[in-house]
């Protein structure tokens, strides 16, 4: 079995999720930390970067900003846009305290 | 500032659970969810100007609140008007520094001016929302037969019925929270006018922006080359748009829209412009806040025989609130350095430093 490629640093500001993180993923996922906010990174909050990219009708990536931290479904801190001809909406995305 | 701080506190409900002075019939309630703060405005809470300096208007067209379940419309009504508890917070705040002198003009910032944030939502409607969809949503993944790697993910292709149902339901309560922030503002300026025996115009306190941060909307994005609808999910992230893009408000066009940081309330805000990255890069879109690094119940566990209050206060910082959990809580430690998750959005390029805001009074539910 190939191994799983772990998350790798882009530049002093991002880090890349490849394909294949999880299976599934139809996207990268993209998060902007720098090497210090990196220490807070949880892993379940990459883990919710990546599940989020295997959704139906995401595009482009899978983001995440630096004040990242675990949420219900999907990463606070998460941005993730899907085409309306073949994507979806979720609750999870938006979370509980709206707007 | 003391008295500044408990005008505040007395005039605006705060705390968990907290009920609000408007007595709202149903019908009205249902205009608010429709109108968002133009209700608001129309109603006596501030003035016309104001809707022209908030996301969208302040109102999501398309909000439906016949798709609002009894058990929301109870909690939203009796909550309609308070700030809350948790990282909601008001305060009155002093600009500490100037990084970008012309958007700092054209937005109305200055070195040393005294400014107001308010940070609250859609309180318990939105939340019941988001519940109750949640149900919708796991029926309707069997129903599309959609695979998903955890069931928190549930969702449903945008034109089917749920999700369009959610859709309208979600812009209910965020058209409720833009009511709810434009009414609490109304009353931060009846409080400040009256504690200072000043008249409004004489107090100025205009609105410099009112963004959300836990929204999905349709926008146009240009994705390989081309351009197209999508539905961009930010949830603990803010809209970020480029100079001249038509949403942004027409004054500050030249310069991109205002993003406001809310810090924790030890340290400090910011204010931040939209950038022509974060359009080609991240949907028109950056970060929300500090971010937390201790849980609640860590953070409560750390504060424990300390007074949080008297530590803000010996920095220079008055804070009142509703309880002490909530402080103990919210104190700094729990929260990353806003000043450290900002500067990796400003080197990134997805929005620019404009104005950074210290803590003089605070508020807390």
């Amino acid at each position: 079995m190939a191994e799983r490629p772990d998350i790798k640093r882009l530049d002093d500001n991002t880090l890349e999720v490849p394909i294949g993180y999880i299976d599934g993923m139809r996207v990268k996922g993209l998060i902007y930390v720098d090497r210090q906010l990196q220490e807070y990174l949880e892993v379940e909050a990459i883990r919710q970067v990546a599940n989020v990219a295997t959704l139906p009708g995401i595009v482009k990536w899978s983001l995440a900003m630096p004040d990242i931290h675990t949420g219900y479904g999907f990463a606070i801190g998460g941005v993730a846009a899907f085409d309306i001809k073949n994507g979806i909406i979720s609750p999870g995305g938006v979370g509980y305290d709206i707007n | 500032m003391r008295d500044l701080v408990e005008a505040l506190y007395r005039e605006i409900p705060s705390g968990v659970g907290s009920k609000g002075k408007l007595k709202l019939s149903r019908e009205d309630h249902k205009r608010l969810l429709r109108d968002g703060a133009r209700w608001a405005v129309e109603n006596g809470f501030g003035e016309p100007e104001d809707l022209q300096y908030i996301e969208s208007g302040g109102s999501i067209e398309g909000a439906d609140p016949s798709l609002i379940s009894d058990k929301a419309y109870e909690r939203g009504r009796a909550q309609q008007g308070t700030l809350g508890s948790g990282n909601h917070f008001l305060e009155i705040q002093y600009v500490e520094e100037i990084y970008d002198e012309r958007a700092a003009e054209v937005f109305g910032l200055f070195k040393d001016q005294v400014t107001l944030m308010i940070h609250t939502g859609s309180r318990g409607f939105g939340h019941q929302v988001c519940t109750d969809f949640l149900e919708v949503m796991e029926r309707a993944v069997k129903r599309y037969n959609i695979s998903l790697p955890d069931k928190e993910l549930a969702c449903a292709p945008f034109y089917s019925q749920e999700a369009q149902d959610y859709f309208s339901a979600m812009k209910a309560a965020a058209n409720y929270a833009w009511a709810n922030r434009q009414c609490i503002m109304h009353w931060c300026r009846e409080a400040i006018t009256e504690t200072l025996g000043i008249s409004r115009r004489e107090l100025g306190l205009e609105l410099v922006y009112d963004v959300a941060h836990n929204i999905a909307k349709v926008e146009e994005h240009i994705v390989d080359g081309e351009k197209i609808k999508v539905v961009v999910h930010r949830k603990g992230a803010t809209r970020a748009f480029a100079p001249g893009h038509p949403e942004v408000p027409e004054r500050y066009r030249a310069v991109g829209q205002p993003v406001l940081i809310p810090g924790d309330m030890g340290r400090a805000s910011y204010v931040l412009v939209g950038t022509e990255k974060a359009m080609q890069d991240t949907f028109g879109s950056t970060c929300h806040g500090a971010g937390r690094v201790l849980s609640r119940h860590q953070a409560i566990k750390r504060a424990k025989g300390r007074a949080i209050w008297r530590e803000m206060e010996d920095a220079g910082i008055l804070v009142r609130s509703a309880g002490k959990r909530t402080l103990a809580e919210e104190m700094s430690e729990a929260y990353k350095d806003i000043s450290n998750v900002v500067d990796v959005v400003e080197r990134a390029g997805i929005s620019k430093k404009v104005a950074k805001l210290r803590p003089l009074g605070v508020v807390k539910g």
